[in-house]
């Protein structure tokens, strides 16, 4: 079972998905701003008839696997797991970030749906490469998504994975970077040197594409032109996203990577804008 | 044959019969490695010099049913990539093997990058990671056998060079992860690994002057079966424990853990590498004693122990 929604209801979902993410960091905290900057990208890859998946058989095995490297946008992955039915949707307002954490701070293997635990940066791309590798040993047609964030590609050891799925030829992998530009404290570009980054990755020997990461019909078609490309390299979508994308106050500000929103009229204002109603005129 | 090589071997003949078994080399080799490369090519993966990329790689097979042999440095294999061994290995109990060579100062000349001399600390620290210090064939064998039929992470440290069998191993020493030498005695010496090939040529020397040493061959650090081991310490006046190891987390910690945990009354003396004497080159038998751990201070410290001798402070 698998959803397969046009462009524009994927950008409804989004849409819809924005208010219970915003609500569940409200509650509890959260990386609201790294949420907000992949939900087009989950939803797209959840909703959009990319993955393959059944929420009632979670270890089905012919499904597609998800790694989500960048685990601290884990409110975004709840809500999206929990709206195709992985867990109850009660769970993201009792069990997240909250007691016993069913719905922990990162996303944790033992959660339906969830296949590896994340939340350490630069763990991702290197867990993707060795389940892209079973498949390819098991000569399985099952595919490998991994999304990462742009900031964590500081880390070597994404490097090395890079090296290594080149060179074993990992077609059956198509790797997400949310490209925001904005790591935890600063714009990227500001302390390192991602850029140019398309061409790092193609130098690296992987297929390359762009798309506005926030536009599910660009996301549908880019990673649709990697999936049936006959080149053996991995697939390497670089997704430009904006960070807090959706709240104007938010959005491409690096101060609000960790910074929970607690002010009362900033909550509001938050809300009104996830809601898509005017934003000046209120009290 | 030796010790790096038969384990290799073992996972070999394992890995003809099951092809879900891979062999993953941070571009390190060994001779026992050549046949498996030939005979096994879609079974054996050189993923490079990229230790905390190799486990990450492993732990991804693993997830996926592969049985995976990861194989370095001892020094590398577990300070580069200590966090995707946390992470990757142990926090999802993934079966992934990590083979190890050169464990404390088999690389002595090659210096402080190459020794190994934290590893047991570390891997202890690591929540369900079985633990293997094997010192002859007949422990390194149930290491690589034991590792593949586990379902979760295992640390194996072989030593470089050929070391002589010392013996077969009971039901109850694998059971209980050591093995005893020697009758009865007032005296034990507990180690781990090549040095307790030391430790029995210590027990021969010691013996000529009339002093009986048992010997404990700690051949399995994690999980260590304590009551088993308490009992038989508990016959005991006093121990020594012995380690190509920093003094601070390694096996002399284990066992004086036991010791409290268990109120037993023996003495305690620990022999293993200070601080001091960490960070440092040479031959393995030069920086042996240099820090206090080679033959003649063992015997000396039995010695010392056995009321033959007063102690040189």
């Amino acid at each position: 079972m698998q959803k397969n929604l046009t462009a524009k209801q994927l950008a409804e979902t989004a849409r819809r998905l924005r208010k219970v993410v915003l609500e569940m960091c409200i509650a509890r905290g959260g990386h609201l701003a790294s949420s907000f900057s992949c939900l087009e990208i989950l939803v797209t890859l959840y909703h959009g008839g990319v993955l393959r998946f059944d929420p009632r058989r979670p270890d089905w095995p012919a499904r597609d696997r998800f790694v989500l490297s960048k685990g601290h946008a884990e409110a975004a992955y709840y809500a999206v797991l929990a709206d195709l039915g992985f867990f109850p949707s009660f769970w993201l307002e009792k069990h997240y970030r909250r007691g016993e954490c069913r719905l922990g701070g990162h996303p944790d293997h033992r959660l339906p749906g969830v296949e590896v635990s994340t939340g350490a940066l630069g763990h991702g791309l290197g867990l993707a490469v060795g389940m892209a590798m079973a498949a390819k040993a098991e000569r399985v047609a099952r595919r490998q998504f991994v999304l990462m964030g742009d900031a964590e590609c500081t880390e070597g050891a994404v490097w090395e994975a890079a090296l290594l799925a080149a060179r074993r030829e990992l077609d059956n992998l198509v790797a997400i970077i949310d490209r925001n530009r904005i790591g935890s404290i600063d714009y990227t570009e500001n302390y390192t040197r991602l850029e140019p980054f398309k061409d790092k990755w193609q130098a690296f020997g992987w297929q390359v594409e762009q798309c506005d990461g926030h536009d599910p019909s660009q996301l549908l078609q880019k990673l649709d032109s990697l999936l049936e490309s006959q080149n053996p390299a991995p697939g390497m979508l670089i997704a430009n996203t904006v960070k807090g994308k959706g709240i104007d106050f938010m959005e491409d500000d690096p101060i609000w990577h960790v910074r929970p929103l607690q002010d009362h009229d900033l909550i509001a204002a938050a809300r009104r804008q996830v809601e898509g109603e005017p934003l000046h005129g209120d009290a | 044959m030796e010790m790096r090589d038969r384990f290799i071997d073992r996972i070999y003949r394992a890995a003809l019969e099951d092809e879900r078994i891979v062999f993953l080399s941070c571009e390190y080799g060994a001779p026992g490695l050549d046949r498996f490369r030939a005979d096994l090519p879609d079974q054996f993966i050189n993923v490079g010099i990229s230790e905390q990329n190799a486990v990450s790689v492993a732990a991804g097979l693993a997830k996926e049913g592969r049985r995976v042999v990861v194989y370095s440095i001892a020094s590398f294999i577990t300070l580069r990539c200590l966090e995707q061994v946390k992470l990757d290995l142990c926090a999802m109990g993934l079966p992934v093997t990590i083979a190890a060579v050169g464990p404390g100062w088999a690389y002595g000349v090659d210096g402080p990058t190459h020794h190994a001399t934290e590893d047991l600390a570390l891997m202890r620290a690591m929540a369900g990671m079985t633990i293997f210090s094997p010192g002859d064939g007949m422990t390194v064998e149930l290491a690589a056998d034991t590792a593949l039929g586990s379902d979760g992470p295992v640390y194996c440290r072989l030593d470089r060079g050929d070391f002589p069998v010392l013996g077969k191993i009971s039901a109850a020493d694998k059971q209980n992860g050591f093995r005893l030498f020697g009758g009865p005695a007032r005296i034990c010496l507990v180690t781990t690994g090549s040095m307790v090939h030391q430790a029995l040529e210590a027990a021969r020397k010691v013996a000529g002057q009339g002093v009986e040493l048992a010997v404990l061959d700690l051949f399995r650090i994690k999980p260590l079966e304590t009551h088993a081991l308490a009992e038989v310490l508990d016959g005991y006046d006093f121990l020594l424990t012995l380690e190509e190891h920093t003094i601070n987390g390694g096996l002399g910690s284990a066992v004086a853990e036991v010791l409290i945990d268990y109120g037993l009354k023996a003495g305690l003396r620990k022999m293993a590498i200070a601080d001091e004497r960490l960070y440092a080159y040479g031959s393995r038998d030069r920086l042996r004693n240099n820090a206090g751990i080679d033959g003649p201070a063992v015997v000396d410290a039995v010695l010392e122990a056995a009321g033959k001798r007063r102690s040189a402070a």
